[in-house]
């Protein structure tokens, strides 16, 4: 099922040569992939919004939960939206996710969970029941906790500046293959 | 440490009759006695925030009501609240130009909580004047913190005027000229005045709180309108905050952290510290630690054959001696009974000694102006007698297992920190008991011995064996202070060993 890689990077995005790609993979502009994160396209093609951040050892998964595996035919495309930051070592299966959210570090989001825009999945929370969490929910301690924050998270301006002049020094770049719509 | 030492396999039987893994144990080197948080006493040495490390006396922190003045904790989540910078452009567009006025307002990093969040304006400063709550209790609560002072008040003026009225007793039987009612009322042993003195001093009762049996109806949309559980409060915020304890996430507002404490430990026997940590909140560092890791050698199961009942398995054991002196460490066999013997006759010995300073001061007293020779032991005894004498109870430990006891001893060689890097190998030549001895390295030995667990002990049922290890303890203090040499003494721990489960026959 998994074919040849098809790896389309927008100028302006910063993806470490050494990342791991595998399937059909979108990335767009501003976006920045560390060298070991992971993003593997195995249900169907993913596609990564502008000004995302995916860190060290991210695991980024399209995988269809098994009572839907069934059906061969269907391609489902995993809509990442921008802003979104993927902090280190977590572990991120949802079918669908919006904009400015934030997974910390070795949190767990199941292939059943659709997350809307603004969230905030805390350090180490695991979630895997099916669900679509509202806007700027916040899930947080040990127990999973969620309560509604009053605004989105904000952005990780100055973090990216920083690390789009860092990172070429140290790494080599993907070349951008695709061009500014 | 736990996690190096655990699981706590071996237990050290502290002097009291409680089992501690070693970490939990302390060493009292002028009883030369394991103590453990039982049976030392706790005493605060500081009270500090753990946020902004300041140190605050205690009766400061008692009217703070052992909180910190400056920090708060998240009301969502209980983790500390940091303040965050908001620059906000001035309205006036000509003020624009010049520096942006700061503002400050508190944030959680963990749960995202902001004073924001339930409408706290921002501050000015950066301690800001965060509104304080009113508590809705607070008249109650101060009319009743009022009246029990007042009662502790009358109650003491009733212990002084009884003291007096017995020093008047005394008098009006010797003075016999002035008679009067008063005087008559006390010779017939009444009191003086027909109420009672603490009824009479004590102020108005605090009106007592009623039990309503009508409750408001619940509202008729919590039947038909779906729960949002994310503006309920949990349990725990709402213990947080026990004057208002609210039920609606919009009334989450900041707590002041609370203290935490520096304590120190102190032998019941002797008074003199185990423990005592360093003045500044930001040390992690001890002036005082006799802990019992650091001078008593530490045993760790290295193997053990599968357990049979009534079948003998060798069992290997490390010994790491912790000081900077040799020791020699002698097993014996462990007797449970025989132990509370001992222990009773050390109570007693400790009892009789003080009862003997007791004596020594009572004569020294009578005997004021002979400040001899006699009156300088009876000072030191007193400053050792033991403010309270534990009783200690009797070790509750089923053993199921027979441990050989080895006949011979052997030596554990001191503590050498540089040994680690040293890779010249070992250059000790030590004639150990090769039956005994299966191995050593530096401060270190694995020591064969040999269990058999009960002839009647049912499969798969805890297997638990106990002996007592002699070890010698140089005891450092005396040496230091009159230059002599290091005295040395044979001190015994009883041991227990929690092997694992019995497994049947092959
Ligand atoms: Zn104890
Ligand atoms: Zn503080
Ligand atoms: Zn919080
Ligand atoms: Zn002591």
């Amino acid at each position: 099922m998994m074919s040849r890689n098809n790896i389309k990077i927008f100028p302006g995005a910063m993806v470490c040569e050494e990342s791991k790609l595998r399937g059909d993979i979108t990335i767009g502009s501003g976006t920045i992939v560390h060298p070991s994160a992971v993003i593997i396209a195995e249900a169907g093609p993913i596609i990564i919004g502008d000004w995302c951040l995916i860190e060290e050892q991210v695991k980024i998964v399209h995988r269809l939960p098994f009572d839907q595996q069934s059906n061969e035919n269907s391609q489902p495309v995993l809509i990442i939206g921008s802003n979104n930051v993927f902090e280190v070592d977590c572990i991120v299966e949802a079918p669908k996710i919006g904009n400015n959210n934030v997974f910390e570090s070795k949190c767990f989001v199941g292939n059943k969970v659709t997350i809307s825009n603004g969230c905030t999945i805390g350090a180490g929370c695991k979630i895997t029941d099916e669900q679509i969490l509202p806007e700027n929910v916040i899930i947080f301690g040990v127990n999973c906790q969620m309560r509604e924050g009053l605004d989105r998270p904000g952005p990780q301006t100055l973090q990216m500046e920083t690390l789009s002049k860092m990172l070429p020094n140290y790494h080599h770049i993907k070349k951008p293959n695709m061009k500014k719509e | 440490m736990a996690y190096i030492t655990g699981p706590d396999v071996v237990k050290y039987a502290c002097t009291c009759g409680l089992l501690k893994p070693i970490t939990h144990l302390y060493f009292c080197r002028y009883c030369t006695q394991i103590r453990c948080s039982f049976c030392v006493c706790h005493e605060i040495d500081s009270n500090f925030c753990g946020k902004c490390s300041e140190n605050i006396p205690s009766s400061e922190a008692r009217l703070k009501k052992n909180r910190c003045g400056n920090c708060y904790v998240c009301p969502s989540c209980q983790q500390d609240l940091s303040t965050r910078i908001a620059s906000k452009g001035s309205a006036n567009p000509e003020e624009a130009k010049s520096t942006p006025k700061k503002m400050y307002y508190l944030l959680c990093q963990f749960c995202r909580w902001s004073s924001r969040d339930v409408g706290i304006p921002d501050q000015s400063t950066v301690t800001g004047g965060w509104p304080k709550r009113e508590n809705v209790h607070a008249n109650r609560l101060q009319e009743l913190v009022d009246s029990y002072k007042a009662i502790i008040l009358a109650s003491k003026k009733h212990q002084q005027d009884k003291e007096k009225k017995k020093r008047v007793k005394c008098l009006s039987y010797t003075d016999r000229t002035g008679v009067t009612a008063a005087a008559i009322r006390k010779r017939l042993g009444l009191p003086a005045d027909m109420t009672h003195p603490m009824l009479k001093n004590r102020p108005k009762n605090p009106e007592p709180a009623k039990a309503k049996s009508e409750v408001e109806d619940l509202p008729d949309s919590i039947f038909t309108e779906p729960l949002n559980l994310a503006e309920i409060m949990s349990i725990e915020q709402r213990l947080l905050q026990p004057e208002q304890q609210p039920t609606t996430v919009d009334k989450l507002f900041p707590v002041h952290k609370q203290l935490s404490i520096k304590r120190s430990l102190r032998c019941r026997s002797c008074e003199h510290n185990v423990s005592k940590p360093e003045y500044n909140p930001n040390s992690v560092k001890f002036k005082i630690q006799l802990f019992a890791y650091y001078i008593i050698p530490e045993i760790r199961i290295v193997t053990v054959e599968p357990l049979r009942s009534g079948k003998t398995s060798e069992l290997i054991v490390k010994f790491t001696n912790p000081t900077q002196h040799q020791t020699t460490i002698t097993f014996f066999e462990l007797d449970l009974d025989e132990v509370e013997s001992v222990v009773t006759e050390e109570v007693a010995e400790v009892a009789e000694s003080f009862e003997q300073s007791l004596y020594l001061q009572e004569k020294q007293q009578l005997s004021l102006p002979s400040l001899g020779s006699l009156s300088q032991p009876s000072s030191l005894l007193a400053s050792r007698t033991p403010s309270i004498t534990v009783k200690p109870r009797r070790i509750k430990e089923d053993l199921n297992c027979k441990i050989g006891i080895p006949e011979s001893s052997f030596i554990l060689l001191p503590r050498d920190d540089a040994a680690e890097y040293d890779d010249s190998g070992d250059s000790h030549n030590i004639q150990d008991d090769p039956k005994l001895v299966k191995w050593r390295k530096s401060n270190k030995a694995f020591i064969r011995l040999y269990v058999t667990p009960n002839e009647d002990l049912p499969l798969n049922s805890e297997v638990t064996c106990g002996f007592v290890m002699q070890h010698i303890y140089t005891n450092t203090i005396t040496s230091k202070v009159e230059n002599k040499e290091p005295q040395q003494y044979n001190h015994k721990v009883k041991v227990f060993l929690t092997l694992g489960n019995s497994v049947g026959c092959d």
